[in-house]
């Protein structure tokens, strides 16, 4: 029988618990309302965000896996976790003191910060970020596909 | 067009690859490296792809798709440990990867008819599931 290295996808989620306020400079008191309801709240409020990473490579045939699962937590931990739990994602995140946080824009900050990170902790033609998805609530739901 | 059908089956396994060191192994699979096992409720989604037919509106009557899980999928599977029960896991790692490949070549040869099989998906926890679409 001959070695195969078949592709399968795995999806791995996160969970992290985050504020935010959906408020656009560029748009006056009524229109952010108007657009962003109650998500406009001046005080803010916030959400338990899920996070799904999903990967697509070859079974290794040794390991039989397709990603190494401890650096692939490591890294969710890094670039997404640490720098999001229990923050205020308006104040305290670089990206949303331009862009309004909404699961849109989250979840594209959430791909730019992986993929930047990928190549070193995944060199050469290791596993690839093929998706990510990211739950506001059950029935919010983003994906960036790649 | 894509119908999928789930089932669900309890089993044990130990991720450990004879072909790595001790601490090799914990390092590449953690907790799940111990020896004496552990096990988890696995849920397999599997797709089956094609036109309906005609005059039955089914691309693969259900019933027989529930017939093909439970004698190829879940005798073998449901309440086993899988390194010692179910081959290829005597010789290959029952990683979810390679139980999701497993399950595929084991329903593959009864999708017949106007079916294709599409994917087989592997929940093993809430936050890990793995998809398998064939051989490339």
């Amino acid at each position: 029988m001959t070695v195969r290295t078949p592709t399968v996808w795995l999806s791995r989620r996160y969970e992290f618990f985050a504020s935010h306020r959906l408020h656009s400079p560029a748009m006056t008191d009524a229109e952010n309302l108007a657009t962003y309801g109650k998500c406009n709240n001046p005080h803010g409020h916030g959400h338990n965000y899920e996070v799904e990473l999903t990967v697509r490579g070859a079974v290794d045939p040794v390991t039989g896996r397709v990603v190494d699962l401890a650096a692939l937590d490591r890294l969710a931990e890094e670039q997404i976790l640490a720098p999001f739990r229990y923050r205020n994602l308006n104040e305290e995140v670089a990206a949303f003191q331009t862009t309004v946080p909404t699961t849109e824009n989250l979840g594209a900050e959430v791909d730019r910060r992986l993929r930047e990170a990928w190549p070193k902790t995944f060199p050469g033609s290791g596993p690839r970020l093929e998706k990510v998805r990211i739950w506001e609530t059950e029935r919010n739901i983003c994906e960036i596909a790649q | 067009m894509v119908i999928s059908k789930k089932v669900e089956f309890s089993a044990s396994h130990v991720c450990r690859s004879s072909q790595l060191t001790d601490s090799e192994n914990e390092r590449v699979y953690g907790a799940a490296a111990n020896p004496l096992g552990h096990g988890h409720n696995y849920v397999v989604e599997v797709a089956i792809e094609g036109d309906p037919d005609p005059v039955t509106g089914m691309i693969l009557d259900l019933k027989r798709l529930k017939e093909i899980l439970d004698e190829k999928v879940l005798c073998v599977y449901d309440h086993r440990l899988l390194n010692r029960e179910v081959s290829p896991f005597d010789r290959v790692v029952p990683t979810v990867e390679n139980i999701a490949i497993d399950i595929w070549n084991r329903i593959a040869p009864s999708i017949k008819g106007r079916a294709r099989l599409y994917s087989v998906r592997v929940q093993e926890t809430s936050d890990l599931s793995v998809e398998y679409r064939g051989a490339e």
